[in-house]
């Protein structure tokens, strides 16, 4: 990488600015201050300083330890769910990323975990008549995978299966929703069937299911997985995805939450709870 | 025509190459996100955002212009430094003790370093100890100026310049010149 040929050279005083800004960022008024000097000089600096500063955070890096597991599936979540809404975008948006409909999510902070009281306060609020589910006729084409309906009822018949019905709260999405769950302690597998529940924008909000496990702390239930209602949709039933062994499942509840779903939720928005047994 | 990167593969779409990115660049995002930030849900928050810089940002990584995990380090760089800008209203982020924690790469023996990294750290073995100190303290601890000339007991013009000098040095020892460095992440 040699130079092409003698290029010009910033001062003292905008290199201290430039250096300033790839290490700890500028003010405001440094910032303006910057913008006065010779664009063209700074920007290709402030590249070339920035290309140093990471190689060096690089190296510095040595090997580093993984992320948490938590974290890291929560985030994969939130890029896989990016990632198919770029596939299935038309042709004409060029396959890129829309920076602009993708909003960051939040994994709440711990300190914001509030007690499993919580949850129950919403559950006080149920609409308690829960009359019946709208069962949709199984149907199953010759030789297709079986659907998550048939997987559910064909685990619902196994010995020690759980079926749990979850109660919606006074949240607005959960207006006149249906939810029930099936959960097999052995297989530690499951699903949550939802009817009524209001469509989402996976770009904007997805469900997120959560258990409850007796041998754990309860204000940290653990993830179940995320999921959509699509529109027009009569029922919806999704596999339960326990990131963590459950050993005593005591209750589930569902969330709205940010798209990748939460790794700790701040609970804002509990669409449905049910204790087990 | 050469295979797509890991990059170039998420961009596009590619539920694989997502995990890939995480295997791949997981590790180093949490370790920047960890340094620079001050609680762990702090990080947590910071290492999500990069994520999505990193997949906004994917299409724009150009293999001939340097590596893809300082690509990527870019990128974490400037959110984190965003992030402290925001919050440099805050207490001091790190306790002391982990200032000792830093494991240079070994040029030599660290087989998958990036190659600019490795140049990186073949030009801060040639730095001056305190020029070395300081870039230490403010690109892998996130010290301010300020909380490194208070940390070190030396005039804030001092370390400036350690920094300017130390800086310009390893730019100059890893042969960055403003024509290669024309391709890397836009702002």
């Amino acid at each position: 990488m040699a130079e092409t040929g003698p290029q010009k050279q910033p001062d003292e005083a905008m290199l201290d600015l430039l250096i300033k800004q790839v290490t700890e960022g500028l003010s405001p008024e440094e910032q303006r201050e910057l913008d006065v000097l010779d664009n063209e000089i700074a920007s290709a600096y402030s590249r070339d300083l920035e290309h140093a500063a990471a190689a060096i955070a690089v190296a510095g890096s040595g090997d580093p330890a993984p992320m948490p597991a938590a974290l890291r599936s929560a985030i994969e979540a939130q890029l896989q769910s990016a990632a198919a809404a770029t596939a299935a975008a038309p042709s004409g948006a060029g396959g890129r990323a829309p920076s602009s409909t993708v909003r960051t999510i939040g994994v709440a902070p711990r300190a914001r975990s509030r007690s499993t009281a919580g949850w129950w306060a919403a559950a006080a609020c149920l609409v308690l008549a829960v009359l019946g589910w709208l069962r949709s006729p199984l149907v199953q084409r010759p030789g297709a995978a079986p659907t998550p309906a048939q997987q559910r009822a064909a685990l619902l018949a196994s010995p020690g299966a759980l079926e749990i019905q979850l109660e919606a709260t006074a949240e607005p999405a959960a207006a006149g929703a249906k939810v029930d769950v099936v959960w097999d302690p052995r297989s530690q597998r499951g699903f949550a069937r939802f009817v009524g529940l209001k469509p989402n924008d996976p770009l904007q909000h997805q469900y997120q299911l959560w258990i409850f496990d007796g041998d754990r702390d309860q204000r940290y239930p653990v993830d179940g997985g995320v999921f959509n209602v699509p529109a027009n949709a009569d029922q919806v039933v999704v596999p339960i995805r326990a990131q963590l062994p459950v050993h005593a499942a005591k209750a589930f509840a569902v969330t709205i939450e940010q798209p990748g779903g939460v790794v700790v939720s701040g609970r804002e928005h509990v669409v449905a709870i049910g204790k087990a047994g | 025509m050469s295979p797509l990167t890991v990059l170039q593969r998420m961009a596009s779409g590619d539920p694989a190459a997502v995990r890939e990115c995480m295997d791949r660049y997981g590790g180093l995002v949490w370790s920047l996100a960890r340094r620079l930030t001050r609680t762990a849900s702090d990080a947590e928050d910071a290492a999500q955002e990069i994520f999505l810089d990193i997949w906004r940002s994917a299409a724009r990584f150009d293999a001939s212009r340097g590596s893809d995990k300082v690509f990527v380090a870019t990128i974490a760089r400037r959110r984190l430094i965003d992030r402290m800008r925001k919050k440099s209203g805050e207490p001091p982020m790190e306790p002391p003790e982990a200032l000792e924690s830093i494991a240079w790469s070994d040029p030599a023996n660290t087989p998958d370093i990036a190659i600019d990294a490795a140049q990186a750290a073949r030009a801060l073995e040639e730095l001056r100890p305190e020029q070395r100190q300081v870039l230490e303290l403010g690109l892998l601890h996130g010290f301010s100026q300020s909380e490194i000339a208070s940390r070190l007991s030396m005039p804030l013009g001092t370390v400036k310049s350690l920094m300017r000098r130390g800086l310009l040095r390893v730019r100059e020892l890893m042969n960055i010149t403003v024509e290669s460095a024309a391709g890397r992440p836009d702002g």
